[in-house]
């Protein structure tokens, strides 16, 4: 089978390369750089965020290829179900894993909330979007042969500006322990408990939803769960967070969970490897010192 | 299992209804849905219950595309449903949830928009309608795009957009009188298509430990989760 990358990044290139020949196409440099090494690379001089742009230069290409391969992110999954329409395509978006058979693709992803894994079986032309940190191979590496394209942009909205987030400069998604804050917390200074507890153990702050989208106490890089950010580190310790299912479904590749409530009866603790039962301002403070003392 | 499980309305729809009911003035405003998941008989009348809901909002009339033929479909067959209640009812706006939050794959709106041909914008957390344009704040990871399109459009917004409101009792009782519009395929000029094949579907196994430390004073509990997570090594 042949497979076309678009957004093309290491995972994807990687994920394509298992599937067959493949190709890739760049929107700008920037993409052109991070497509390196494919043997193929088809180049659009235009804005990367111009969706119209790009679905237009998909749709010209994609009748040379049986799967469209692209990252899982925003933009990514915006042009995904766009194309896959135009194509009369399937769109399986997060898959874990693919496999061609018979002239079929067979790709595993999470459902309802993450709690089942569906087993799909797909025809071609198909699009798939990756989940991130299940590809990690090493593509072969080519001479890239570059195909300039210039296609006639289908608009689909005017860019008038951007703005970037606020930051609190966090990338939650590579932390290797993650301490997390939730509900628990009564009041916005409190988060220094969790910072000097994630400072002490070497590691970042998350929270979950109420915490950024609600309350807005921490900026959203620091959002875990499903429309958050999806982490896997090796540790996540989840303080005042009742466990809502979107958040758990945010965290359910972390090595090892740990969490602290007051209430024995918060569903975080079904979720858990260790589970406090405490109420974090009596305990935190403890174990800010003694991890600190252990680091020492 | 999957059967037994009762329908609700996907949360963030409820972000979309209140944005229409907004923007809506002293035109119509209309709810569909299409119904995937068996058995047919006894789903329609829960999606209607559930259409009861939006309709209760504020929403003027309801479109439920329900047929053998949409079960276990795949996206695609949903979204040419859609397209083809919103060219039956003229509509110029498609305002959607950014995704379903069972499996968060937000693909429908976009499909939506390629079937109707339509300017789409996804992931709105803000919008205004000025001067017969839609200008928009779309909430990507890094960064948030200003934008603008000209209707006909297909949005999808987050949660953060608005806060839906609560129906009154009395709202309610008046969504009881409203139209729920039944259609199959056939009715739209739809064709069944070929179906996902779904190969299997298995419950993902949480093995956590689930050890619970309960006694003791704080300082215990702190020492007992510390040296847990040494014993593990991941500190």
């Amino acid at each position: 089978m042949k497979a076309l990358v678009v957004y093309p990044n290491k995972e994807a290139l990687y994920a394509a390369s298992t599937i067959g020949e493949y190709a890739a196409l760049a929107v700008g440099d920037a993409e052109l750089k991070a497509a390196e090494g494919a043997p193929v690379v088809y180049l659009i001089k235009g804005d990367p965020r111009d969706l119209g742009l790009r679905a237009s230069a998909v749709l010209q290409t994609a009748k040379e290829y049986d799967v469209i391969v692209i990252p899982s992110h925003k933009d990514s999954k915006t042009l995904g179900g766009y194309v896959a329409q135009r194509l009369g395509a399937p769109f399986a978006t997060d898959v874990i894993s693919i496999k061609p058979e018979g002239g079929k693709l067979t790709v595993e992803r999470y459902v309802f909330g993450n709690k089942a894994v569906a087993v799909l079986r797909l025809s071609v032309p198909a699009v798939l979007s990756i989940a991130p940190g299940k590809f990690m191979g090493e593509p072969p590496r080519a001479q890239s042969k570059v195909v300039e394209l210039s296609p006639q942009a289908a608009q689909l909205f005017r860019i008038s500006g951007v703005e970037p987030k606020a930051s609190g400069g966090v990338k939650i998604e590579e932390a290797e322990i993650i301490v997390s804050a939730g509900r628990g917390f009564k009041k916005k200074e409190d988060l220094a408990l969790a910072f000097d507890l994630a400072k002490a153990f070497g590691g970042q702050v998350g929270c979950s939803r109420p915490i950024a989208a609600d309350l807005k106490w921490l900026s959203e890089d620091h959002w875990v769960g499903l429309s958050g950010h999806k982490v896997r580190p090796k540790l996540y310790l989840a303080i005042g967070i009742s466990g809502q299912p979107q958040h758990i479904a945010g965290i359910l590749d972390s090595r090892i969970i740990a969490a602290i409530n007051s209430d024995p009866s918060a569903p975080i603790f079904q979720y858990a490897d260790y589970g406090v039962v405490e109420d974090l301002y009596k305990i935190v403070p403890i174990l800010i010192k003694k991890v600190g003392e252990l680091r020492r | 299992m999957v059967e037994e499980t009762p329908l609700k309305i996907n949360d963030i729809d409820r972000n979309a209804v209140e944005e229409a009911l907004k923007l809506k003035g002293g035109d119509r405003a209309y709810a569909v849905s299409v119904l995937k998941w068996p058995p047919l008989q006894r789903r329609v009348q829960e999606a209607e219950n559930l259409l009861r809901e939006a309709l209760a909002m504020g929403l003027d009339e309801a479109y439920l595309v329900a047929d053998e033929g949409l079960l276990g479909a795949d996206q695609a067959a949903t979204a040419k449903a859609i397209a083809a209640v919103v060219k039956k009812v003229g509509a110029d706006l498609v305002l959607a949830a950014e995704a379903s939050i069972d499996n968060y794959t937000g693909e429908v709106p976009p499909r939506v928009a390629a079937e109707l041909g339509w300017p789409l914008l996804t992931y709105v957390r803000e919008m205004k309608a000025e001067g017969g344009k839609v200008v928009a704040k779309r909430d990507l990871e890094d960064s948030v795009e200003v934008v603008e399109v000209q209707p006909p459009a297909v949005i999808s917004v987050t949660r953060e957009i608005n806060q839906p409101r609560i129906p009154t009792l009395l709202a309610i009782r008046a969504a009881m009188k409203k139209p729920v519009n039944k259609l199959g395929l056939a009715e739209l000029g739809l064709r069944p298509e070929p179906r996902a094949e779904l190969a299997e579907l298995r419950p993902v196994v949480i093995q956590r430990k689930r050890v619970i430390i309960k006694d003791g004073t704080p300082e215990e509990k702190a020492d007992k989760l510390l040296q847990y997570l040494r014993q593990e090594g991941v500190i």
